[in-house]
């Protein structure tokens, strides 16, 4: 994002403090993001729509408290998502889970040397499943969602350097493990 | 057992899932009804902390009044013992 979309979306927020309708434009451009995001990590549509929508509604609410923190808006918006999933994950007691594209995952990740088989995916995923989930998390919204760190350190409420140790040491296992060449420089 | 469950999904992401949920008019009529009853609580309190802090002044008003009472009784007792005491001291030197 640009400065200068980040000021010209700063200037309908400030617009929305006063009249509320005017976060239509907003609402129209993160529901999509905000409610894959939410799908991503809860593998139900029916739920993903249900917290997208409960997002928006304490966003609404906290409008007036919001202030520029010199980065988009959009980390605000995760941030406020990510909460109402962690709720979600409390209130139900049932395990989190991460629904990934495996086009995504075949994007991130570039063969080596073997070819990618079944074998391969389900290696890939038994290892995904024994990180833990706040790394997990790092990597969905590094990756994913294309978030640098200090937006990322924002959003899950850690340190930039957490963030980045995080995706790091998940990378290597990675590399380590499934011979694999990483599209990924930091 | 981990603590989360990998899915890998095989079909991409369409707008269409999410367009079955898209409603600002809906969201916007919850975050009015929500901030209505955020009003009413706010008010509610108000109400109940100012009807605690008078509550709270009549008791402690009460208490001093029946504290005042107590001295000035007591005053009046010892009042009449030292007034007494001296007359009697007075006969008995007779």
């Amino acid at each position: 994002m640009t400065d200068d979309e980040i000021r010209k979306e700063q200037e309908i927020i400030e617009r929305s403090k006063k009249d509320v309708k005017a976060f239509g434009e907003i609402y129209e451009k993160y529901f999509d993001r905000i409610f894959n995001f939410i799908y991503r990590q809860t593998g139900d549509e029916d739920i993903a729509g249900d917290l997208s929508s409960q997002t928006f509604i304490n966003v609404l609410n906290n409008l007036p408290r919001y202030e520029f923190r010199g980065f988009a808006f959009s980390a605000w918006l995760y941030k406020i998502a990510s909460n109402e999933v962690r709720k979600h994950y409390r209130k139900s007691k049932t395990k989190q889970v991460f629904s990934i594209e495996e086009l995504k995952v075949r994007e991130l990740v570039e063969q080596a040397d073997d070819g990618w088989d079944e074998e391969t995916v389900q290696r890939l995923l038994n290892y995904m499943n024994d990180l833990p989930t706040d790394m997990l998390q790092v990597l969905e919204l590094r990756f994913f969602e294309d978030k640098d760190f200090k937006e990322i350190a924002f959003i899950l409420e850690m340190t930039e350097s957490g963030a980045k140790m995080r995706t790091y040491r998940a990378l290597d296992k990675l590399r380590q493990n499934f011979n694999l060449k990483i599209r990924y420089n930091g | 057992m981990g603590k989360h469950e990998i899915r890998l999904r095989r079909q991409r992401m369409t707008a269409r899932g999410a367009d079955r949920f898209r409603n600002f008019g809906a969201v916007m009529e919850r975050h009015e009804q929500e901030m209505r009853i955020k009003k009413i609580i706010r008010v509610f309190t108000l109400f109940a902390v100012i009807l605690i802090l008078v509550m709270l002044i009549i008791i402690v008003m009460r208490v001093e009044k029946k504290q005042g009472q107590k001295k000035s009784s007591v005053t009046t007792f010892a009042l009449v013992k030292n007034h007494r005491e001296p007359f009697l001291y007075k006969t008995d030197l007779h």
